[in-house]
């Protein structure tokens, strides 16, 4: 095989960057000197990024670990796909950050590892088979780690070490898949329709069945997979704003990366439909839809009510995995550039918010459409195309999901789905809308008079209104997605 | 026979000797003799590996002029010597991280003592890796046993001193059961050279008779060496002695005394016993046994200690439960594991014990973990160690800890009946390690409870930060080029047979 080494750019540019900026933390520089060279290993990374997503199909060989397990990366379509949406949201959320975070310790210590998690993502993105996967997967967990801890409050410790005992567990679940797995050739590079040796895996279908589901419960828990999503509330309101917007927009799509890697280019969907593995994974994420948007619409304080609906959002995705049917398949990559997006911006909003008024409950919100119009506008525009109105983009994966479903043959949750999908769509409308309806009409007995304009700098509002564009423009041309995706899921059935 | 296969010998007797010498130097200068006798072990152990290597066969080389089936024989092949290049590189770090405590924990009159003591443990544990013969490794195997039970009790505190009598008398217990298994041999056998001995096992087992007691004398040989390192649920001295005994003697007993009895162990299995009939035997199956429940027992107990020397200790609990899982498997596989997982558990306990004392002598000399908030800041190198060795532990990718797990599952995924069993083990284990070294971890990163001095920084010895360097390179080592030292195992484990 041809060696591309420009491929390794992207992945470890970033992590030098980020560990560049760990180093400044004494250097006697301005805050604006260091946030300048975070903003140019951002804007590089972007375009080492792209410049190699436009390469074609190349691949390198990084280390070879033993005689038959080597690290090595490739680059397909959905390696396309998360790689580029990971870099872009990076950048735009990293603009957003340089202004929030000035109210916060430590700042090099967060924009140094928030460089190396994307240089861990753009690895995930581009490995080339299950144990490269695993080890940047874990990489992950551990670089994002100290986002979560940042503040280093108690609470937020206690959060850190919650999100890594679940994602170690899971992960180490995964691993175990993987070790099941790799006497029939699992460990091989990733190949669309899956690459298991068909006469070394008769008469053992019970164990590869296993492997299987251990493998997609334990990746599943970085996408707050029910019963795996405890720590997903708990860890990602701790997080500094910026931080709760990319573990939630994307760092929970690298568990859904992991899941379609395990069950499309590994283990092959056809091995897997019909089988009890399916069922349950149906039942699980189906669960998991119902019980997150239902927690949310509980829940008081802000982040976290956007934390619950992360939970129930990545599992439509997840649930358009498990229907292994190539509408709901297309349906589930678009939601998860459409759900990255919205995600984003939410929380993006909800930062600004506390980083302007220092408000963290939903109930105290009235009236703040009125103090900060665009911030709120973008929250607005979003949480609709979060509910799936058209024709906003969360219309077209939720069509494709529903379509999907109703197409998969699956028995009674080829219509139970969309049920659910439709009674969470109306549940998120009920959690998320209220912001926007308190916010610009506070009732007759609100004080105008002591209105003031609390607009965020546009280092916070030009992200939030590129995302909101983002999220909005997409549902009206959906084309370049549903393209890509479908160029994905033609190899896959 | 060309000059290199002396070598063996020349090591154990130069480490011998250096003990005899130190006896009438001060401390410092037995320090030097001691580092000096360590280096030239690490020498000549390379040059045997590159030789016995390069030749592909291992040789014998008897002491003496009496010939077999009488003499006194040792051995060398690639595993012997590369167990004792990688022993005698643990013992250097150690020896170079646990230095300045050694020489205050120590009264000054007895310095030279500690030194002795480690020239003669070096001088056992290479002999229990050489030799040919099954009463001098008894010899070694109570030269061992003194010289260990000194250095857990030269710190001349209270606790030390019943930590060392404890030790002493499971020691002594273990001790005795290989002795009364060796007598059962000889007895049936009449042979105490491994090669003669291996051979009249052969015609026993052929002709069917002695069932009982060969079955008697591999239970007590397999018990006997498993109380000595630590077996669950032989288990309760580890904690206590390698919790009280000053740092360099904890890395040293932890990593490589109990190391030295399994790899015995697994000599005699081969050499002596004929690994079929073990298997046959079904004690094996007890080890394997054993050595899960260890896994989990070492690992729960860890994770309620607050101490961290402790916790550091039930972990070797587990660790060493991992070794006889891999050797209870039953299968070539599992036992190269196992035999790698002694390398990696060897240079991560050490690694651990090592930073761990870099934490604390920051921390005011306490050592539980709330009291080490903090001081992954105050000692960035040790921070860094002890957070490369915790992952390790847990099984991080590319660190030495992930390629034994590897190598454990592949090798459950070939014994059917134990697949279910080791995966799951595996896993809990795995889980529960994370649990306490990740906590400890994060512990030592988090803001203090109060402040520390700007001096404390500089309190943390010079040495220790090369010596915990050193160490996270031959993790990384372990993790990344595991391929030619696998190759090696596998070739060494070929020329036990």
């Amino acid at each position: 095989m041809e060696q591309d080494f420009l491929l390794l750019l992207p992945i470890f540019f970033p992590m030098a960057a980020g560990i560049l900026t760990l180093a400044l933390a004494k250097a006697k520089m301005g805050r604006k000197a260091k946030l300048t060279v975070v903003f140019g290993a951002l804007v590089l990374e972007l375009l080492f990024t792209i410049l190699c997503l436009m390469r074609g199909d190349v691949s390198v060989t990084l280390w070879q670990l033993t005689d038959t397990i080597r690290i090595s990366f490739h680059v397909d379509t959905i390696s396309r796909i998360f790689a580029g949406l990971s870099v872009s949201v990076w950048l735009l959320v990293g603009c957003f950050a340089f202004s929030y975070m000035s109210h916060e310790e430590h700042e090099e210590r967060f924009f140094g590892f928030y460089l190396i998690v994307e240089g861990a993502l753009t690895a995930l993105s581009f490995a080339d088979n299950m144990v490269g996967f695993y080890v940047f997967f874990e990489v992950m967990t551990f670089t994002s780690l100290p986002l979560v801890l940042h503040e280093m409050t108690k609470p937020a410790i206690m959060a850190g070490l919650k999100y890594l005992f679940y994602s170690v567990a899971g992960a180490f679940m995964a691993l175990f898949g993987i070790f099941f797995l790799a006497g029939y050739g699992a460990i091989g590079s990733f190949q669309a329709g899956g690459i298991l040796d068909a006469s070394a895996t008769a008469g053992h279908e019970g164990l590869l069945l296993a492997s299987a589901f251990m493998m997609i419960i334990g990746f599943g828990t970085k996408a707050g997979m029910f019963p795996m999503h405890g720590w997903l509330p708990t860890a990602h309101p701790e997080a500094p704003a910026p931080a709760s917007a990319v573990l939630s927009g994307v760092i929970t799509k690298m568990g859904v990366l992991a899941v379609i890697r395990v069950v499309y280019y590994v283990i092959g969907p056809d091995i897997l439909r019909r089988t009890w593995v399916q069922t349950v994974w149906m039942i699980l994420t189906l669960t998991t839809i119902f019980l997150g948007s239902m927690m949310a619409y509980k829940e008081k304080i802000m982040k976290k009510r956007l934390a619950y609906s992360t939970v129930s959002q990545v599992s439509y995705i997840l649930f358009g995995l498990s229907l292994l049917h190539p509408a709901a398949f297309i349906g589930a990559i678009a939601h998860v550039i459409f759900h990255s997006l919205v995600k984003n911006t939410l929380f993006l909003g909800a930062g600004a918010i506390i980083y302007k008024t220092g408000k963290t409950k939903v109930a105290e919100l009235r009236g703040i459409g009125k103090e900060m119009p665009v911030t709120i506008w973008c929250f607005t525009l979003v949480s609709i195309t979060l509910v799936g109105i058209p024709p906003t983009s969360g219309f077209v994966s939720k069509w494709y999901l529903a379509t999907g479903a109703l197409s998969s043959g699956t028995g009674v949750f080829s219509w139970l789905g969309p049920v659910i999908l439709l009674i969470s769509a109306l549940l998120t409308a009920g959690y998320l809308l209220p912001v926007t309806i308190h916010g610009f009409f506070p009732g007759a007995d609100y004080d105008y008079g002591s209105l003031e304009k609390r607009e965020p700098s546009a280092l916070m509002t030009v992200p939030m209104i590129l995302m909101t564009m983002g999220a909005v423009a997409l549902g009206m041309f959906p084309g370049v997605i549903l393209n890509a995706a479908s160029a994905a899921a033609e190899l896959l059935f | 026979m060309d000059f290199v296969c002396n070598f063996p010998f020349f090591s154990i007797i130069l480490a011998m000797f250096c003990g005899i010498l130190s006896s009438v130097l001060k401390g410092p200068w037995a320090k030097r003799l001691c580092l000096f006798m360590v280096t030239a072990v690490l020498v000549m152990s390379s040059a045997v590996l590159a030789y016995t290597m390069k030749t592909g066969t291992s040789y014998t080389y008897s002491m003496g002029h009496f010939p077999a089936p009488w003499g006194n024989e040792i051995r060398a092949g690639v595993l012997e010597a590369l167990t004792a290049t990688g022993f005698s590189v643990i013992m250097l770090l150690s020896l170079l991280g646990g230095m300045s405590h050694i020489f205050t924990d120590v009264e000054e009159t007895k310095t030279n003592l500690f030194f002795i003591l480690v020239d003669l443990l070096m001088s056992s544990l290479l002999a229990l890796i050489y030799t040919n013969d099954l009463f001098t490794a008894y010899v070694f195997v109570e030269i061992n046993t003194i010289a260990a039970c000194g250095l857990i009790m030269i710190k001349q505190d209270g606790h030390g001193i019943v930590a060392a009598i404890r030790y002493m008398v499971m020691s002594l217990l273990g001790s005795g059961m290989f002795l009364i298994s060796l007598s059962m041999l000889y007895d049936i056998t009449g042979h105490l050279l491994m090669e003669p001995a291996k051979e009249a096992v052969g015609a026993i087992v052929a002709s069917g008779s002695y069932e009982v007691p060969l079955l008697v004398v591999i239970a007590l040989m397999s018990v006997g060496l498993a109380i000595k390192s630590g077996l669950y649920p032989f288990h309760s001295w580890i904690p206590e002695t390698y919790g009280y005994a000053t740092p360099a003697a904890s890395a040293i007993l932890s990593s490589l005394v109990s190391k030295g009895y399994i790899f015995l162990l697994i000599k005699v299995f081969y050499r002596v016993l004929g690994y079929e009939n073990v298997v046959s035997s079904k004690v094996i199956n007890a080890l394997f046994v054993f050595g899960l429940v260890g896994m989990i027992v070492g690992s729960v107990k860890a994770i309620k200690q607050t101490d961290t020397r402790k916790m550091i200790a039930y972990s070797s609990v587990a660790q060493i439960g991992y070794i006889y899982m891999g050797i209870g498997l039953g299968t070539k596989a599992g036992m190269a594991a196992a035999v790698f997982h002694i390398f990696t558990h060897a240079a991560t306990k050490s690694l651990l014990f090592i930073s761990a004392v870099g934490l604390y002598e920051v921390s005011d000399g306490k050592a539980d973990y709330r009291s080490l908030r903090g001081s992954g800041y105050r000692n960035r190198a040790a921070g860094i160690a002890f957070a490369v060795g915790a992952l390790s532990m847990v099984g991080f990718p590319m660190l030495s800890g992930f390629i034994s797990k590897l190598m454990f599952a592949t090798a459950a995924v070939q014994s059917p009946h134990k697949m279910v069993a080791t995966i799951l083990g595996l896993a809990v284990s795995t889980i529960l390690n994370a649990i306490y070294f990740l906590r400890l971890v994060i512990s030592i990163y988090s803001p203090a409870e109060r402040e520390y001095g700007a001096d404390m920084s500089h309190q943390a010895s010079r040495k220790l930060k090369v010596a915990s360097l050193l160490f996270i390179i031959v993790n990384l080592v372990l993790g990344l080029f595991s391929q030619p030292i696998v190759n090696a195992i596998d070739a060494g484990l070929s020329m036990f047979v």
